[in-house]
Formats: C-alpha cells, sequence, structure tokens
C-alpha cells in the first residue's frame, strides 16, 4: 500500500510541488449510452510507444499513436522519470496500459469496441496548459474514429 | 493526466480513468477519476492478475454514470504489503574491492553475469521492454563508461545517453527478476543501485554531472538516479 503521505519525504515534497491549479469550471458529458454500445479509446501517460517510434524527450508535449492490435512485446517505455516502479510494466504490460482487459470486455459484449488507436503521453514535468494543443487535436481522430470514451491510465 | 481528461472532455468526450496523486486530482477538478493507493508505476495495482485489474476498471467505469461532477472516488482495496520472506537475487554480483578495473571492464565483467539471466527473462516473459536506445547492451555499457569521463554536452548526445541509463537498468531489472517469485520492486531498486557496478556507475555519473558547471549536465542528473538514491549512502553500499 503507497499513499502519499507514506512516500519518503523528498518524493512527497516533490510531488506537492507541483502547480496545479484547477483549470477553471470542470467540463462534464452526462452518460449517454450504455457500456455495450460504447467505443472506448485508452491513454497512457507512461511514455510508451512502439518500439521503432521516436522516444518522448524532456518535457514532450507530443503523444504517440498505439495501434490497436499492438502487442505487449511491441511496446517499449521512455518516460524520462526515474521516480517509479518499472517492474510492474515489465511483468505485465496491462498493470500500466490494460488493453488486454478492454479486448476481454469486447469479447464479452460487456463493451461495444475499442478504437483503432490508442495514444500515450509522457506525464512528467508538464504544465497543464502545454498538453491542450496535443489534446484538443487528439479529440478530433478519436471522434473520426467514432471513439466517444475515453479510459485514462497515469504511471 | 488530468490536464488531458479536462481538455478532452470539453471537445465532448466523456473520461474517466486512474489517479495514483489524489491531491493533484482533487486540484486539478477533472471530470471523473478513481484514486488508487497503488505504488507509481502500477496504476492497475497487480500485474499478471486479470480479477484484481477487471475489479479497478469496474470502479473506474461506474464513474460514467454519476449525473454530475467533478467526481473523485477512492478504490477500496489496498495491496498487501511484502511478504516478510525476502526473495533472493539469482545473479551474485561482485563486491566493489573485487572488480578493479575500469568502469568498462567492471561493467563488462557484470554483463557477463547478468545476461543469462537477461535471456531466461525474456524466454519466460516472452517479451522484453529493453530497445528504447535503439542499440545493443554492449554499446550502452561503453555509452556509460565513456561519459562518465567524458560528459557528452550536445542535446542529441545527452537524449542518447538517457535512453541508454535506462535500458541498462531495464536490462538489469529483468535479468533480476528473470525468475517467478522474485524480488519486490523496492528490493529490485535497492539492488540495482546499491549492489551492481551499474548502480556505482550510475552514481558515478550522477556525481560527476551534479557537480558540473554546465547548468545543462547539472539538470540532467536529476533523471539519473531516484531521489531516494542520488543522496546516497555510501555506509548502505554492499
Amino acid at each position: 500500500m503507497v499513499r502519499l503521505a507514506d512516500l519518503p519525504e523528498h518524493d512527497r515534497e516533490h510531488l506537492l510541488g507541483k502547480p496545479m491549479d484547477p483549470l477553471g469550471p470542470t467540463p462534464f458529458v452526462a452518460n449517454q449510452r450504455p457500456m455495450g454500445e460504447r467505443r472506448l479509446a485508452l491513454i497512457t501517460t507512461a511514455g510508451l510507444h512502439h518500439r521503432d517510434d521516436d522516444p518522448f524527450r524532456l518535457m514532450d508535449s507530443s503523444y504517440r499513436v498505439i495501434p490497436g492490435d499492438s502487442r505487449g512485446d511491441e511496446l517499449v517505455m521512455s518516460h524520462s522519470s526515474v521516480n517509479f516502479d518499472r517492474n510492474g510494466f515489465q511483468d505485465d504490460l496491462n498493470v500500466v496500459f490494460p488493453i488486454d482487459r478492454f479486448r476481454e470486455r469486447v469479447d464479452r459484449g460487456q463493451l461495444g469496441s475499442l478504437a483503432d488507436q490508442h495514444v500515450s503521453f509522457m506525464g512528467s514535468l508538464l504544465q497543464p496548459a502545454m498538453l491542450e494543443a496535443s489534446s484538443r487535436q487528439l479529440a478530433g481522430l478519436l471522434k473520426q474514429d467514432g471513439v466517444d470514451t475515453v479510459f485514462l491510465t497515469p504511471v | 493526466m488530468s490536464a488531458i481528461a479536462w481538455f478532452l472532455e470539453t471537445e465532448g468526450l466523456q473520461t474517466t480513468g486512474i489517479s495514483l496523486v489524489r491531491e493533484h486530482t482533487a486540484s486539478l477538478k477533472p471530470p471523473r477519476f478513481l484514486w488508487t493507493s497503488f505504488p507509481l508505476g502500477r496504476p492497475l495495482g497487480k500485474p499478471n492478475d486479470a480479477a484484481f485489474q477487471h475489479r479497478v476498471i469496474d470502479a473506474a467505469l461506474d464513474l460514467l454514470d454519476r449525473p454530475e461532477g467533478p467526481v473523485l472516488e477512492d478504490f477500496p482495496e489496498d495491496l498487501p504489503d511484502p511478504p516478510d520472506v525476502q526473495a533472493v537475487c539469482p545473479i551474485h554480483f561482485a563486491r566493489p574491492q573485487a572488480a578493479p578495473g575500469s568502469w568498462q571492464q567492471r561493467l563488462t565483467v557484470e554483463l557477463s553475469l547478468t545476461s543469462p539471466w537477461y535471456e531466461l527473462s525474456r524466454q519466460r516473459r516472452g517479451r522484453t521492454t529493453f530497445g528504447v536506445a535503439k542499440a545493443p547492451i554492449e554499446a550502452l555499457v561503453a555509452r556509460l563508461a565513456h561519459a562518465i569521463d567524458q560528459p557528452p554536452v550536445e542535446p542529441a548526445d545527452l537524449a542518447a545517453l538517457k535512453y541508454a541509463l535506462e535500458d541498462l537498468k531495464t536490462y538489469y531489472q529483468e535479468a533480476i527478476t528473470a525468475q517467478p517469485g522474485h524480488p519486490d520492486f523496492r528490493l529490485l531498486q535497492q539492488i540495482v543501485w546499491r549492489q551492481t557496478e551499474l548502480g556505482r556507475a550510475m552514481l558515478a555519473l550522477y556525481d560527476r554531472f551534479a557537480a558540473h558547471p554546465d547548468a545543462r549536465l547539472r539538470g540532467f542528473a536529476r533523471g539519473i538516479a531516484p531521489r531516494g538514491e542520488s543522496g546516497h549512502d555510501p555506509a548502505q553500499t554492499t
């Protein structure tokens, strides 16, 4: 079990020292359809990408596309932070990017479909406003693919 | 990540997901997140436990039905503490005094101990997460050894060094955890940083860069070692 209060002081102070002011009034899309009719995309901020893609650089606010049929042995992680555990990812991609769990949900009829493409950012050192342009561009791409729901995982 | 959710929702997409730092999510006020008490790096909690991962996903997807937001709910399950019985590192790394020579020589000797376990890991897991630097392990060892003596200053060379460090750690971590029932991630970090020539070499690199007059190298130093290791206590080194 890990809570912020349980972290070493240097880690706790580092995390709490990041400015995280509210972005404004919270946008809120009401539920419009059951899970069995939804099309869902995964977004991770773990700095994942295909082995042949360009790795993430420091302060990189761009994203990498992860094709929907990607296998675990095709993905690597180039996140710049050295302050989180990577052995969970080495053991099981799904502990960071639960693509197999969502495929199982589609197979069981618990989810309508998965997007043709998923996405990874590298969530480190970035102020929220630095992510606005790439996030809004990404929203357009996801909607073109018919996506209505996004599931986000940090690292 | 909260910001990405916030922007996507303003574009009409319904979002939900997992938060690992509750204080950040509470402050940014994205539409919906499920906070979990899991360690950084493990948002779904337990590797290779599909049932547990599905419970986390269920709880996050349930938030889509809430009539209004922001919603920040706590996942009710914590991960159990690591077992008292410590798993043993399968690789017998040499003590510092037993391995004289240049960094290149010391790292090369150690690599010969580590490589068989890395290959075993690759076979057992059916994959490797090594490969960010797009270079063979021997070239990455040489890149690290060279950087301690002659720090690079060009941005492209520094980026290549960063990818080399990450791949070297990945290679070692996968080797040390090649067998089921391997050391948990806290012990794994201690082994890499305090028992290996790789850890000693990376701390030597950190010391060199952290004291360097070039501000780019001092900044780079913060991305070499975890905060708990860069101020390492030599007395704890085994």
